[in-house]
């Protein structure tokens, strides 16, 4: 009888700790269902929309998301370098490459809850294409440090983990058919202040 | 041990079923979502700015910090929603939510008349009964039809630099959102 109520138990405990825990997890992972990679970059085109997978659509209930529609935006995260390694805001960075077909993109390097990151200065952790400088290609080469940098440079500072937000605006990559042949900017690390 | 392991293996079973379910249910019990945070910020039909330099923390997180944000929840049970905001600024985006944060329609700039921010959002009913007799008024404003009842409305302004702070400011500040009478 013991026995039996016991394994009842058990069986309970494993069903409603396991489920439970299970979407929690799902819900964290930034790299979850429904993501597109290009390189080292993750985006979500469907997220926020009524055809959203159910994670998506959790993911949006429960951490308040206003996604951008298709004919405003298309937001890309990184987590990782091109080496495979986490970003860190200790470490500098150099973000170059083509950029796809927008109006113009913003990129901001971001927290754990990718708002932008505090710097403690008047200048933000942000910059846009129309203030950067470009190569003879038209490619843009973004160097990412605590050290003020000569051409392009985005301002980061502290320690810890870091994301990079890109997004561009009025975009036709935005409709999922121009997704599949984008190709994004690398991200190399430079080094790190230990 | 063989009742054991069966146990455990139903356990697993019953897991994947409340995995499921908790699923679906997050977004019919949330207390976070947009819609409730908006709620706790300002009442319907009033435009709320979402980003932090209007003082306090955002309402919504994760608005690009190149961007100015302002949001106004609407109930179209109650009538259509007119949208409008005066002058010029480099980008302007709108999009109209359902309840649950979905984005129903979005356009920007280039998709209106001269650039100037004028809409009106209506469920496909009130759409017929403004098409026998739109007023002149309304006549260059964009028309959103949307099959919803509450939902709201974001107008997002990109912000190229400092100087353009108090313009976009002020494109989001007089901007309004008010039950239209028809």
């Amino acid at each position: 009888m013991l026995k039996n109520a016991f394994l009842t138990l058990l069986s309970l405990a494993i069903a409603v700790v396991g489920g439970g825990g299970s979407v929690w997890y799902a819900l964290k992972l930034q790299d979850g269902v429904g993501a597109i990679r290009i390189g080292q970059w993750t985006a979500f085109p469907d997220i926020g929309t009524p055809t959203a997978d159910p994670y998506s659509k959790a993911r949006v209930a429960r951490e308040g998301v206003l996604a951008l529609g298709q004919a405003e935006g298309l937001s890309f995260i990184a987590e990782r370098d091109s080496g495979g390694e986490q970003l860190k805001r200790q470490c500098a960075y150099k973000i170059a490459g083509g950029f796809p077909t927008a109006r113009f993109w913003t990129l901001y390097a971001a927290d754990r809850s990718l708002g932008v990151i505090e710097t403690g200065k008047p200048r933000l952790a942000a910059l846009q294409s129309y203030q950067v400088l470009r190569e003879a290609d038209n490619s843009v080469i973004i160097s990412v440090g605590s050290r003020p940098a000569p051409d392009n440079w985005l301002l980061t500072s502290g320690a810890g983990g870091m994301y990079f937000v890109l997004t561009f605006y009025d975009t036709p990559i935005a409709s999922s058919t121009g997704l599949s042949d984008v190709t994004l900017p690398q991200i190399q690390k430079v080094g790190c202040n230990a | 041990m063989r009742s054991l392991l069966h146990a455990v293996l139903l356990g697993l079973l019953g897991g994947g079923i409340v995995h499921i379910i908790v699923l679906l249910l997050v977004p019919e019990f949330s207390e976070r979502d947009a819609w409730s945070r908006l709620a706790m910020a300002s009442d319907l039909y009033k435009m709320t700015r979402l980003d932090a330099e209007a003082g306090g923390a955002p309402v919504v997180k994760s608005v690009d910090p190149l961007f100015y944000a302002a949001a106004c929840r609407f109930d179209l049970a109650e009538g259509m929603v007119r949208v409008k905001a005066p002058g010029k600024v480099p980008f302007w985006s709108i999009s109209v939510y359902d309840r649950g944060g979905h984005n129903i329609y979005s356009f920007n700039d280039r998709s209106a008349t001269a650039g100037v921010l004028d809409t009106v959002v209506l469920t496909p009913a009130q759409m017929i009964e403004v098409r026998k007799n739109l007023p002149a008024e309304l006549q260059g404003a964009i028309f959103v039809e949307a099959p919803i009842a509450e939902g709201m409305f974001v107008i997002r302004s990109f912000v190229p630099d400092d100087s353009w702070k108090p313009i976009v400011s002020r494109f989001l500040e007089q901007s309004s959102c008010e039950l239209q009478d028809f």
